[in-house]
């Protein structure tokens, strides 16, 4: 057991280090803008007194290193400083959101897993029939489609022409649970799209590659009856895999999310920082990206650590 | 039961049962499946749910006839080798070539094809097709037709300006990282690493609000591209005069002549918003290009050949040019055939979000944007430039995929 330890220590230990170097980047590109953020936000006409209350109010008299640790260490506590634009607490603003964000990951993510890992495995089991073959076109499809494409379709067909579905994912605070998930089934319904055919194909890619290995064949060939070879032999070796795809296809969901939520007016992290580049906002778009990205490394480091743990080699060392 | 539905279900039994008597097997399967699958959607929709069906095969057999015809012409007017070749292409990789070559005579003779300006108000806003108008007009009264051709132009131009940039810097550096190895390799492979876990669209998001706004000027963009370029060059010099001075002082004098030339032959292609997206696309995807041509490059240089060029005293840059990459074509072509898939929606993605392409140019992206309103109607106008994203983006995936296919078809 001391072996995994080890490699899942070490490799947590390398997941905070980037983080720690994605933070110094999202910190510092700010400051490659000439003059500073003042200038930035105050424009070209602003005077040399409102610059300077504005520098001195965001603490720009201090050297950029001492600005970054104080950040960061805002940051580790959830303290984002104020928005520019509107001068709220950051935090506040996105908290909320993030939090509904969650919400419609985990709902499109409780749909699509399930159906993608059976899809997928079905398709492994029938690989080069012809459903095979259509299934390989549809999942190209979809995956080649942009997410506003495939939203917009819903929109058209399930809320305005039948009028199953509200085409506006509108929240408020009294909703009951079902009708949560009535409203944002159209958002989530456009990412499960999206993510089955992505996991669908990585599922079957990484069973094929498990089912051509020799032991399998070896099993066959012994006689053990076909359900029985999946179960007691192929499985045990494929929930590393799979684990690796459903991780990898939870973090493109987070950060797919970002269209998704404007096709459809969704009140999600994701619009707040599109809102947030377009008005400049930087504190909010730092705090944006700084989730965005430790969700999307976590995620991918439950991964690896997944498929650590799952790896029966590692589990059994001889 | 309508005239419509009988003759639905008549055809489609007739049809499994032809396919089943001739032995087709796939056919029959597929074609009897379709006819269980109607009898639910009947039930649960109606009829108009087996018109959707049906259109969809129409269309279906539609673009099959349209590729097999396509396979056939391009057979018919290739060489004896090329021919060749393109038997094995299935017909999903022959529609592919189809979209990317209409998409590209559209792109290329835009003003031609295109009816009205892309900028140039004719009607007032949202007005129906009519016959002047295929497909009617935008929220400001222009031609939607007229945009979506030159929007074959922009939004392509640019993705394939960016994938190819992307691809310059990631190709390049994956070579020289898996040719000198070393610390040279370990710190662009660390690199690439952080980098690649931003997801792409939060990393162009972050990019563009700091390069947005007043930053999008001549000059800015102007150095940025130099810089870019520069950073390109110096690899290559690095590459190819590798310890020799008076190479060294050549390569760079050179070097500084071609990247200015090359940002202010670009300034005139490009204005300088679409530069810095540009420039923001291929910082993003070049280190995945670099880590699979490192990868690819890295299978080679342990061969034997390699070895006997190094022993025979060839510098870098032979290595690369004569020995490493006529090796590893195959697997960089359609590397460059999914990064622009990538490339592609991301700044078609940008542009829908309005942070990419700015307006008035025409692009497909902010087009979805613009007459977004109008789906709330059930008017299906901004679906057209979206349909056309996916339908190019998923051209050249099924091009890649036959690629793919061939490239690991020919390695067993």
């Amino acid at each position: 057991m001391g072996d995994i330890l080890g490699l899942v220590a070490k490799r947590l230990g390398m997941g905070l280090i980037i983080l720690l170097v994605i933070s110094i980047i999202i910190f510092f590109m700010v400051e490659l803008l000439p003059g500073d953020i003042a200038q930035a936000v105050l424009g070209q006409g602003a005077t040399p007194e409102n610059l300077a209350a504005l520098r001195k109010e965001m603490g720009l008299d201090q050297p950029a290193v001492l600005r970054y640790l104080h950040w960061l260490s805002g940051a580790v506590t959830l303290d984002f400083g104020n928005s520019i634009v509107t001068g709220a607490s950051v935090a506040q603003t996105i908290g909320e959101r993030f939090a509904n964000t969650l919400f419609l990951a985990a709902y499109a993510a409780a749909i699509a897993v399930p159906i993608s890992i059976v899809l997928g495995v079905l398709v492994a089991l029938l690989r080069n029939s012809i459903f095979d073959r259509v299934a390989n076109v549809a999942t190209l499809t979809s995956i080649s489609s942009p997410e506003f494409f495939l939203g917009y379709i819903l929109i058209l067909y399930l809320a305005v022409k039948t009028g199953m579905f509200p085409a506006i994912a509108s929240l408020s605070n009294d909703m009951s649970f079902g009708d949560l998930l009535y409203r944002t089934f159209l958002p989530a319904l456009t990412l499960v799209l999206v993510v089955t055919a992505h996991m669908m194909r990585m599922t079957r890619a990484a069973i094929i590659n498990l089912l051509a290995s020799p032991y399998i064949e070896m099993a066959r060939l012994k006689g053990t009856p076909p359900w029985k070879v999946i179960v007691k032999h192929a499985l045990p070796n494929a929930w590393a895999p799979i684990i690796n795809v459903v991780a990898l296809n939870l973090a493109y969901l987070i950060t797919g999310v970002v269209l998704v939520e404007v096709v459809f007016v969704y009140p999600g992290i994701g619009q707040a920082l599109v809102d947030a580049v377009s008005k400049r906002d930087f504190p909010v778009v730092q705090a944006c990206c700084l989730i965005f990205a430790a969700t999307f490394i976590l995620l991918n480091l439950a991964a690896d650590v997944g498929s650590i743990l799952t790896n029966p080699r590692l589990r059994h060392p001889k | 039961m309508s005239a419509f539905v009988i003759i639905y279900y008549t055809l489609l039994l007739g049809a499994s049962c032809l396919a089943a008597y001739f032995n087709k097997r796939s056919a029959f399967l597929l074609l009897f499946s379709l006819t269980l699958v109607s009898f639910i959607l009947g039930i649960i929709g109606g009829v108009s749910a087996l018109r959707i069906v049906a259109i969809l095969a129409g269309l279906l057999g539609l673009s099959a006839m349209v590729s097999y015809a396509f396979r056939e012409f391009l057979i018919a007017i290739a060489s004896h080798n090329l021919a060749k070749e393109l038997r094995t292409a299935p017909l999903t990789a022959a529609f592919g070539m189809f979209v990317i070559f209409t998409v590209a005579i559209a792109g290329i003779f835009a003003p031609l094809i295109a009816p009205y300006g892309e900028a140039q108000v004719i009607t007032s806003a949202f007005a129906p097709a009519d016959a002047n108008m295929l497909l009617g007009a935008d929220q400001l009264g222009r031609d939607v037709f007229s945009r979506l051709v030159f929007g074959a132009r922009n939004t392509v131009a640019l993705a394939l300006a960016g994938t190819v940039m992307a691809f310059l810097l990631g190709a390049l550096a994956g070579l020289l990282a898996a040719t000198t190895g070393g610390w040279f390799d370990q710190a662009l492979a660390r690199t690439s690493d952080v980098i690649m876990s931003i997801p792409s669209l939060i990393f162009a998001l972050l990019m563009l609000s700091i390069f947005g706004g007043d930053l999008a000027n001549d000059t800015t963009s102007f150095w940025l591209l130099t810089g870019f370029a520069g950073v390109v060059g110096l690899l290559m010099v690095t590459a190819i005069f590798e310890n020799s001075i008076v190479g060294w002082a050549v390569g760079l004098a050179v070097l500084v002549g071609v990247s200015t030339a090359f940002s202010g032959f670009m300034l005139i292609i490009f204005n300088p918003s679409e530069i810095i997206l540009i420039l923001v696309v291929a910082v993003i995807y070049s280190p995945r290009v670099f880590r699979l041509t490192r990868a690819v490059a890295g299978n080679v240089v342990v061969m034997d050949y390699i070895e006997a060029a190094k022993l025979r005293g060839e510098k870098t840059w032979y290595l690369i040019r004569r020995e490493i990459l006529p090796n590893s074509t195959a697997p960089l072509v359609a590397e460059f055939g999914l990064e622009f898939c990538f490339v592609f929606l991301l700044i078609a993605g940008l542009s829908f979000l309005g942070l990419g392409i700015q307006p008035p140019t025409a692009d497909w992206g902010s087009m979805v944007r613009e007459n977004a309103t109008l789906i709330s109607f059930g008017d299906i106008t901004p679906l057209i430039p979206a349909a056309a994203i996916a339908l190019l983006t998923v051209a050249v995936n099924f091009v890649v995929d036959w690629m793919l296919y061939r490239s690991s078809g020919l390695k067993v």
